[in-house]
């Protein structure tokens, strides 16, 4: 049993070495050909490995396979081995299933790159890395994917080097998650300093024992391993470099910057939900900076003029969703969002990629405006991904945030204050999206004549991908219907093997809450989904329907006109009272926050170790008796260290 | 005070004074008189010790053989006075380098001073077999330190080669100026493979 | 080993290694007079290094003593002239083709090397100070030579001076460390050091105190332990890049083999100097690392960062314990491989004509050296403490076992000090792979040795980043040769 399991990620190494070391010796359908047929062999692996998972009792839902003992020695043991449980089950399904459409994605969007072939070995050592990391069976395996993909996404962030703002972007991304690292490596040590093994399945054995419930050291420990999270998956203060990425090719930004390893920090939360439940105030910090940075990436998300920036800050305040849902201990639901997020969310890139495809290259949505007459397929698999990440009921996003909302509410860790900054960030999100769709898709066509004349619709290897996304986006929900419905959440009790040894720490349930107050959920989830209709109708009005409004007008003149007049005059006290502030508020986010105060650090930081570094260097004088004296002085101050102790 | 004692204080003071005076003379000829002046008032402490070997290697292959191979060399390249000895270091800098070695000083007194050491043996520079006497240093020598030994023979040899590889004239495997290795090293990377 | 009285005893087979290289050095010597040692030197050289090698191997299993208590085999010492043979056999393969590009070959080098790394398996194998200082100066004398082996150039010839003058200064404080020890113990021999520590520290403590700071002193200078470490960039930049190569890996070793034998052994009753280590692996770490951040210069900015991993390294003497020691030399076997491998690869493009090896000539690499740019980064990933790269595991060692020994703040201290290194380490393979080079990237020229050279490093590096236990277990083992 299980013995296959080392294939999947081993496929996509094998296609990163074909094409990687004939780099330039190839023919690119050779090069797409073996980018794509690993990543789909790998796909094809993990439904069978996932079936047969499910064929199992649910008890015994754990595959282990041992390839060899890595580190053997001494009272320091670790394998190479990896672990298939319902959660990375669903892990890898997500990694291949998305990787695989968007590696079809490429063929067509990256046809005309003169870095083809390179672009391909990154992907596919990419997906390697993901596999690693979502595959591994102990902390240090992990380590090393965490660090492969941190790798690859700063080699595809600066895939375009010789544009100076990719090469920093990469750069940026890079530093800003080495800090994370740093936090995730001494978290790491910690545990093996009490457990004595990295290895999940012992740490979470004896975890209950090793540390005391609520101690300084669980704590520490499992905050440092969230700042490694922070810095991955881009939460407040390290989000600053995900905006950045999206200078690297979109399918990219679709894969790894959306779907699969911004997600890795939630992952990793999750795999060690043990410890986090052991440590509560960790718990609340995970809860709060989740909502937090939700609530502020999608005020950002308001103002945005580009394409992809819109989409970044959306990831960034849905990854703020996820790490929400660990934090008020609803782990599962955490995974489900994620999951569904990855459908719609890489959709919503790959239509943007399409979409930036047929405009020439063109990324800011204020020279846009109807397209979707042009690019039919498109608009109409964006527009889906649109109602599932607002929540549309029936759509995938409905059913994942209206777990989490609810778990927010009602979870013994959860607050109606979580509940209420999560349903502002549910209308914010709906609102900006629809924003982009009206600019993107609809009203007026502001774009330039030579721009208008080469509008087409992409080629079949992008469409497809679009399409079958647009599915999943829809269907992808339905796997978790809320218990309240009188439907099996079979999501939930997929994760239970792997969430209940956490939960059954904690004397009130997290879920048993949840079963007895439908009547109160039932009322929520009515509550939000009015909200929403109502946040796109606005976004509508706002867009849509006055601009139409204003043309027609203007065309017939006469009586109307003082209507127009008058709602121009509405408009002007909604934007100064509303809009403005909003603007304002998010402007100070972004320009004061974002910029001044957390790129301010990151940059005075690296001012400050230039500066040391050339004070130092006056002691570098090139002179031996300069040298001599500091010598002499280390000297003096050794011995004297040493014998007036 | 006994007379071995008066004898100790004043060979010690000597060698002090000879070894501080012969690093501040710019002049390498003085400096060179002062460190035989150092070496022989060592060598009086040495003998006084009962080390009648090492105070005589002392005088006879310091003061004697290496010291009037420096003079010679002074002379041959005719160094004479304080040329090119570079620029004096400031005030300050100079002000650290006194307290510094002050201090250093002052450790070394407060941990001599902070150790009882025991009472020095009889002096026993009469009798022939005993230490320090040339017959008890050789047996040391060939005997229990025969490696250590051995290996100060290679220490000198590869200084030996190591003076010669810096002063010997040009080999055949080197260039005789910049110009020409200028232009044979722009022909060298065409036969390169590519890497 | 009861035979301290002055018996002679001459035990030639313990002395293989050493011999074998004395040997070779010899011959090539000699051959100078017939003018044939231009041709076979190298050969002659790798054929020393190879026996000496296979010697060495056959002593692993061995643990005896010999020449009255001078001279030990253990596998402590195995280790460390393995580690010595190899590094010293790389740089031979590398120089070769360097100093014929620059027009500076000379078959007395091959004789120095051979010499030198001598003296390094004198110091490695050995409980006695006195055989540990001569071997440290049979080290030296050749690697002052070495660094102003270009005597056409001024740099070199300053490089040269400046390492024989810090070198003196350096010994003489080593000697009287050695001295003051002695005064102390009456006797050289670490192992009645051990037996007896309990005596000898009633008796004279101040002495075993200071004389164990001179020695970190003598040491320190050897393995670049700030404040003792400002001849480094000076020298390894003015040095033929091979010789400073050799240099970052094969004398610090050596210092690192002296030290753990005497402060890991013969002194780690003697409390309180963990305090002292302490602080200077912090002092050197981070300023190794932040001056590092500002260089132009590749081979100046490796200098430095040999500083900062001297640092990282004398972590585990603040540390002490089997666990910390075995991490160190774990370290130490991976930092010779891809230090090495970085400076062979910074060697190659400086057989270029006119190269300085700045930073900014790397740009462009990655077009004309796909392979050889890759292998850098692999260098440089390792260097900065990347898995799966020997480089992570060295600093994962060494740092558990200081978590594990309760220095958390160390630990802290060197994990942030790692992530300041990964910028300018990264720098080398953001300009080799992202930036635009003007004009045509004048490819260099690659030979047999030098890819050998380049293969053995990087598989190495990757290999022991890999498979890390075997050799932890070798080091582990080595370590259990003190108890």
């Amino acid at each position: 049993m299980a013995d296959y399991l080392f294939l999947i990620p081993l496929l996509p190494l094998i296609g990163f070495l074909i094409n990687g070391l004939l780099i330039g010796r190839l023919p690119k359908p050779v090069i797409s050909l073996v980018g794509c047929l690993s990543v789909g062999g790998a796909l094809l692996l993990a439904l069978l490995a996932f079936f047969e998972l499910k064929g199992l009792p649910v008890e015994a839902r754990v595959m282990q396979q041992v390839l060899f003992a890595w580190i053997p020695s001494g009272s320091f043991h670790v394998d190479i081995a990896f672990l298939l449980d319902p959660l990375s089950a669903v892990m890898i399904l997500v990694v291949t299933g998305v990787g695989f459409l968007i590696h079809v994605y490429s063929v067509g969007y990256m046809h005309h790159d003169e870095g083809y072939g390179r672009y391909f070995a990154y992907l596919n050592l990419f997906t390697f890395s993901m596999l690693m990391l979502v595959l591994a069976n102990n902390f240090l395996l992990m380590f090393v994917g965490w660090e492969g993909v941190g790798l690859c996404s700063y080699l595809l962030i600066g895939f375009w080097f010789e544009k100076k703002s990719a090469s920093d972007a990469g750069k940026k991304a890079f530093i800003v998650n080495r800090i994370g690292d740093f936090g995730f490596l001494l978290g790491m040590f910690i545990i093996f300093w009490q457990v004595g093994s990295l290895d999940f399945a012992t740490v979470m054995e004896k975890a209950p024992t090793a540390f005391s419930f609520g101690g300084g050291l669980i704590t520490a420990a499992c905050l440092l391993l969230f700042v490694g999270a922070i810095g991955k998956s881009a939460q407040i203060p390290l989000f600053v470099w995900l905006p950045d990425a999206m200078e690297g090719p979109t399918p990219v930004s679709a894969l790894i910057h959306a779907a699969t390893m911004v997600t890795a920090g939630v992952y990793m939360v999750v795999r060690s939900n043990v410890l986090y439940m052991m440590a509560p105030d960790a718990l609340l910090v995970v809860a709060i900076i989740g909502a937090a940075t939700a609530l502020f990436a999608a005020t950002i998300g308001l103002v945005q003029n580009d394409i992809k920036r819109v989409l970044a800050y959306s990831t960034v305040s849905q990854l703020g969703y996820m790490f929400l849902a660990c934090g008020v201990a609803a782990f599962s639901a955490g995974i489900f969002h994620l999951m569904t997020h990855a459908f719609f969310k890489a959709l919503l890139f790959l239509g943007a990629g399409s979409v930036i495809h047929a405009m020439s290259g063109e990324q800011d949505i204020r020279k846009m405006g109807g397209l979707r007459k042009y690019i039919r397929i498109t608009y109409l698999t964006f527009l889906l991904a649109t109602l599932a990440i607002a929540g549309i009921p029936g759509m995938s996003g409905f059913f994942s945030k209206d777990e989490i909302l609810w778990q927010a509410f009602s979870s013994g860790h959860g607050s109606p204050i979580f509940w209420a900054i999560g349903l502002v960030t549910a209308l914010l999100t709906t609102f900006y999206m629809f924003r982009l769709v009206y600019l993107t898709f609809h009203g007026t066509e502001r774009m330039d004549t030579e721009t208008k004349h080469h509008l087409h619709e992409s080629p079949r290897s992008m469409t497809v991908p679009l399409m079958i996304l647009g599915v999943l986006s829809v269907v992808g929900g339905w796997v978790g219907l809320p218990a309240v419905f009188g439907a099996t959440n079979y999501f939930e009790h997929w994760l239970d093997p792997v969430t209940a040894k956490g939960s059954e720490l904690v004397s009130e349930s997290v879920h048993a809450s949840g079963g007895g107050n439908a009547g109160l959920e039932m009322t929520l989830m009515f509550v939000t989904v009015l909200l929403v209709i109502g946040a796109w109708m606005l976004a509508r009005y706002m867009y849509v329907r006055h601009t139409e409004t204003a043309t027609r007008v203007r065309e017939k003149a006469g009586g109307l006109y003082t209507v127009l007049l008058n709602k121009y005059y509405i408009d002007e006290i909604y934007g100064f009272l509303i809009v403005r502030p909003f603007v304002g508020l998010s402007t100070f986010f972004w320009k004061i926050i974002d910029v001044l105060v957390i790129d301010g650090f990151v940059n005075g930081l690296a001012r400050l170790g230039a500066l040391s570094s050339d004070l130092l260097r006056f002691v570098q004088t090139g002179r031996v008796r300069s040298y001599a004296t500091l010598f002499a002085a280390g000297v003096v101050l050794v011995i004297g260290f040493l014998i007036l102790r | 005070m006994t007379i071995d004692a008066v004898i100790f204080v004043i060979s010690a003071v000597v060698a002090i004074f000879g070894a501080a005076m012969m690093i501040a003379q710019r002049n390498p000829v003085a400096s060179v008189l002062y460190l035989i002046l150092s070496l022989i008032a060592q060598a009086v402490i040495y003998v006084q010790l009962g080390a009648l070997f090492v105070g005589i290697m002392l005088v006879i292959v310091y003061a004697g053989a290496i010291m009037v191979l420096f003079l010679f060399v002074i002379m041959l390249l005719n160094l004479r006075g304080s040329e090119e000895l570079g620029k004096p270091s400031g005030r300050v800098s100079r002000f650290t380098k006194y307290v510094i070695t002050l201090l250093f000083f002052v450790e070394l007194i407060f941990v001599i001073r902070g150790v009882a050491l025991p009472p020095a043996p009889e002096l026993v520079t009469n009798q022939p077999d005993a230490f320090g006497s040339v017959k008890a240093v050789s047996m040391l020598l060939f005997t229990k330190y025969l490696y250590p030994f051995q290996l100060t023979g290679v220490l000198m040899l590869i200084a030996v080669v190591g003076a010669v590889v810096i002063a010997r004239r040009e080999h055949p495997g080197e260039l005789p100026d910049d110009t020409a290795a200028e232009s044979t090293l722009a022909e060298t990377p065409k036969e390169g493979t590519k890497a | 080993m009861t035979d301290y009285v002055s018996t002679l005893s001459i035990d030639i087979g313990l002395i293989g290694p050493e011999l074998a290289l004395l040997i070779a050095a010899a011959v090539i010597l000699l051959l100078i007079f017939t003018r044939k040692a231009d041709r076979f030197a190298t050969a002659i050289g790798l054929i020393g290094l190879v026996v000496s090698m296979v010697l060495t191997v056959r002593q692993w299993d061995v643990k005896v003593g010999g020449f009255s208590g001078m001279v030990t085999v253990d596998q402590f010492a195995v280790l460390f002239k393995l580690l010595f043979a190899v590094a010293s056999g790389l740089t031979l393969l590398l120089a070769e083709r360097y100093f014929h590009a620059k027009h500076i070959a000379r078959p007395e080098f091959t004789a120095l090397l051979l010499v030198s790394t001598m003296g390094m398996m004198v110091m490695a194998g050995t409980t006695d100070l006195i055989v540990i200082f001569l071997g440290l100066e049979i080290m030296s004398v050749p690697l002052y030579v070495m660094a102003g082996f270009n005597r056409r150039s001024l740099e070199s010839n300053e490089s040269g001076i400046k390492y024989f003058i810090m070198g003196a200064f350096a010994t003489g404080f080593l000697l009287m460390g050695i001295a003051l020890i002695y005064g102390a113990s009456e006797t050289t021999d670490l192992r009645r050091i051990v037996t007896d520590f309990s005596y000898i520290a009633t008796n004279a403590k101040l002495f075993l105190f200071t004389g164990a700071a001179l020695m970190m002193v003598g040491f320190g200078f050897k393995v670049g332990a700030v404040p003792f470490h400002s001849w480094i960039p000076d020298v390894y930049q003015g040095a033929p890049t091979p010789v400073t190569a050799f240099f970052s890996v094969a004398p610090k070793a050596a210092g690192f083999a002296a030290l753990l034998r005497i402060f890991a052994y013969g002194l780690k009753d003697l409390g309180a100097l963990s305090d002292v280590w302490w602080i200077l692996a912090v002092l050197t770490m981070t300023v190794g690392n932040i001056l590092a951040l500002r260089q132009e210069n590749v081979k100046r900015m490796l200098a430095y960062s040999s500083i900062a991993h001297a640092g990282y390294m004398l972590v585990a003497l603040a540390v002490g314990g089997a666990d910390a020691a075995s991490a160190v030399i774990f370290y130490l076997i991976g930092y010779t491989l891809f230090n090495l491998g970085g400076f062979t690869v910074v060697a190659l493009l400086e057989t270029r004509a006119g190269s300085r090896a700045d930073f900014s000539e790397m740009a462009g690499l990655s077009k004309a050296h796909p392979y050889l740019t890759a292998t850098l980064a692999l260098f440089m990933f390792s260097l900065s403490g990347f898995p799966p790269t020997v480089g992570f595991f060295g600093k994962f060692y060494l740092f558990s076992a200081a978590v594990k020994g309760g220095f958390i703040w160390l630990t802290v201290i060197g994990v942030m000090n790692s992530f300041v290194s990964v910028y300018y380490y990264l720098r080398v393979v953001k300009v080799s792979y992202f930036d635009q080079i003007e004009g045509r990237f004048v490819p260099a020229p690659l030979s047999a040795g030098v890819l050998f050279v380049l293969i053995v490093t990087a598989v190495g590096t990757l290999g022991f980043g890999l498979f890390p236990d075997n050799v932890l277990e070798i080091a582990r083992r080595a370590i259990q040769a003190f108890a």
